[in-house]
């Protein structure tokens, strides 16, 4: 009698944990999906995202600081030095600082973003944008034509949280 | 020489002989991975076998060896941050905090207060987002698929909270010696406290689908017990020894770190020490950091991320050791500077590597379905193991 008490007791309690859980999925299905099918539905990537690096080539003096910082230096860059009139009458002539290659091997690179940070001429930017796979792996060398595309995608630096320190002009 | 010919016959007939004699010895041997889904990576796992008992089990480790320790011995500062995000991939950003701190110690500087807030909380979500994934996946281990899409989908709330802060979804990179890398965006706050209550509705959830349920309850009560001396012993830390009744704490018992003493908080203990207990203890403790972030972000101070710093990074010489309360357990850097501008070594103390030495010995005497089991409520990360 007494076993058949201890039975009835364990059914009962099992039926309650499995109606406590059916009552969760039951809820999540009337719920609308969480899911996106991608790629015919897109989720805007946030605004830092760090998707893809771009770059201004007219800022750049080839000065290699980012080349040098990159923790697995995957950045080529080459460059060469030429002579330019002088802005002003009399002057001596400049010398400027030519980019001939800057490429990005996104193979190797780890998407730290060492490289934006140590620009001191604002040269490189992140952008959101992702969808850049390829089926071999010698094309995710980037050369700086195809890094200067992207320069388009990059985003307006959005505003900070309340309580941010505001950044005055030096 | 004379070629030595056997004929082929005798081989298939010694083959048979030496399978006829393990069978009649009674034991097998299994062997599980280095490609084993249920071990998270490439751990290998050699048990011996009697019937459905395990009598003997090796744990294989190193298959994901990546060599951080030497790596840090050719990088600058800035640029190991980088790197150590990788050790445990699912809390990375909770891998930079003790060894920005061992560099700021060693420097003599401190973060200002806002960056240490925003880093408790990033460290905290980063918790979060650790524990979910093995709230749904230990229900996966046990057989029920749902809780794992569940944990996948509550993860994503705290990984997109992480990723719209700092631009990285797994890898964050956020941390600078001296404070970060850049304030919060607009509307961070908004968002991640509404995201916090969606954690904190969906632990609710698992507590009605995974914790009171008769099978799972079954599956995991009284299994895989560790003892709370032994424990110890092993080096087992974390949510492991808490499980086991422990009421250690790096972020309340160790040196202070970060903010943790400006909130009101719990400890949570169990005193079965078996899977069930480890599930229970990190069931809670998500929700506990899911008020913690809560609370931070009430009280989040205003000002600057960032102190002074000089463009290049050297670190006076001398030697720190800093340990940290990670998701997976003790995590400790162990840095010897020599003035310049990396680090001339580093030790690094990872928590899964501990928490899985004492696997052989758990898994003594469990059935073979089991094993997953255990091993899924150690709850480790390859990378944290190999390093």
């Amino acid at each position: 009698m007494g076993n058949n008490v201890s039975k009835k007791d364990a059914f009962a309690k099992h039926l309650k944990g499995m109606l406590g859980g059916l009552r969760v999925t039951l809820r999540t299905m009337l719920k609308p999906a969480v899911t996106v099918q991608y790629p015919h539905e897109q989720e805007a990537p946030p605004t830092r995202a760090r998707g893809v690096i771009a770059l201004l080539e007219e800022n750049c003096t080839v000065c290699m600081l980012c080349a040098r910082q990159c923790p697995d230096w995957c950045i080529y860059i080459e460059g060469h030095k030429e002579k330019r009139p002088a802005r002003r009458e009399g002057g001596k002539d400049r010398t400027v600082s030519v980019l001939d290659r800057f490429d990005i091997d996104y193979a190797l690179c780890m998407y730290c973003g060492i490289c934006v940070e140590v620009c001191p001429f604002d040269a490189l930017h992140w952008s959101p944008e992702f969808e850049y796979s390829e089926s071999s792996i010698a094309h995710l060398l980037h050369d700086k034509d195809k890094l200067g595309e992207w320069e388009a995608t990059v985003p307006v630096a959005e505003p900070l949280e309340i309580g941010a320190e505001v950044k005055g002009k030096k | 020489m004379p070629k030595f010919e056997v004929d082929p016959a005798v081989h298939r007939g010694l083959a048979d002989a030496r399978l006829n004699v393990e069978i009649d010895n009674g034991d097998m041997i299994l062997n599980l991975g280095p490609q084993h889904p249920a071990t998270h990576g490439t751990l290998r796992l050699v048990v011996r076998l009697d019937g459905e008992r395990v009598v003997a089990s090796d744990v294989v480790i190193g298959y994901m060896h990546r060599g951080y320790e030497k790596l840090t011995e050719y990088r600058t500062y800035p640029q190991i941050t980088t790197l150590i995000n990788r050790i445990d991939w699912l809390s990375s950003f909770a891998n930079e905090v003790p060894f920005v701190h061992a560099a700021e110690q060693l420097m003599g500087i401190e973060a200002p207060p806002r960056a240490e807030y925003i880093r408790t909380a990033l460290t905290e979500l980063s918790r979060i987002a650790t524990f979910l994934l093995f709230l749904g996946e230990m229900g996966l281990q046990v057989g029920a698929i749902t809780p794992a899409f569940y944990g996948f989908r509550d993860r994503e709330y705290v990984l997109n909270a992480i990723e719209s802060a700092t631009g990285g979804r797994f890898h964050p990179n956020f941390n600078r010696i001296g404070g970060l890398k850049d304030d919060l965006p607009w509307g961070w706050i908004a968002e991640t406290r509404e995201s916090m209550r969606k954690v904190l509705k969906s632990c609710d959830e698992f507590e009605d689908l995974v914790v009171s349920n008769p099978i799972f309850q079954k599956r995991t009560r009284g299994i895989g017990i560790i003892p709370a001396e032994l424990g110890a012993s092993y080096g087992v830390s974390g949510s492991n020894l808490r499980a086991s009744g422990v009421d250690w704490d790096l972020r309340r018992d160790g040196k202070p770190y970060l903010v943790y003493n400006d909130l009101d908080w719990k400890v949570w203990t169990h005193s079965d020490g078996d899977s069930f207990a480890r599930y229970w203890v990190r069931l809670q403790e998500t929700r506990e950091s899911a008020r913690m972030v809560l609370q931070l972000l009430d009280v989040m101070p205003s000002g600057p991320v960032m102190t002074k710093v000089p463009k290049i990074i050297k670190v006076p010489e001398g030697e720190v050791w800093v340990n940290t309360e990670n998701p997976l357990g003790e995590m400790g850097y162990y840095v010897i500077s020599k003035g310049a501008t990396g680090p001339f070594r580093v030790k690094i103390r990872t928590a899964s590597l501990s928490n899985v030495s004492i696997a052989p010995w758990l898994l003594r005497g469990v059935y073979l379905p089991d094993i997953i089991t255990v091993l899924a409520s150690l709850y480790f990360i390859l990378g944290d193991i190999d390093k």
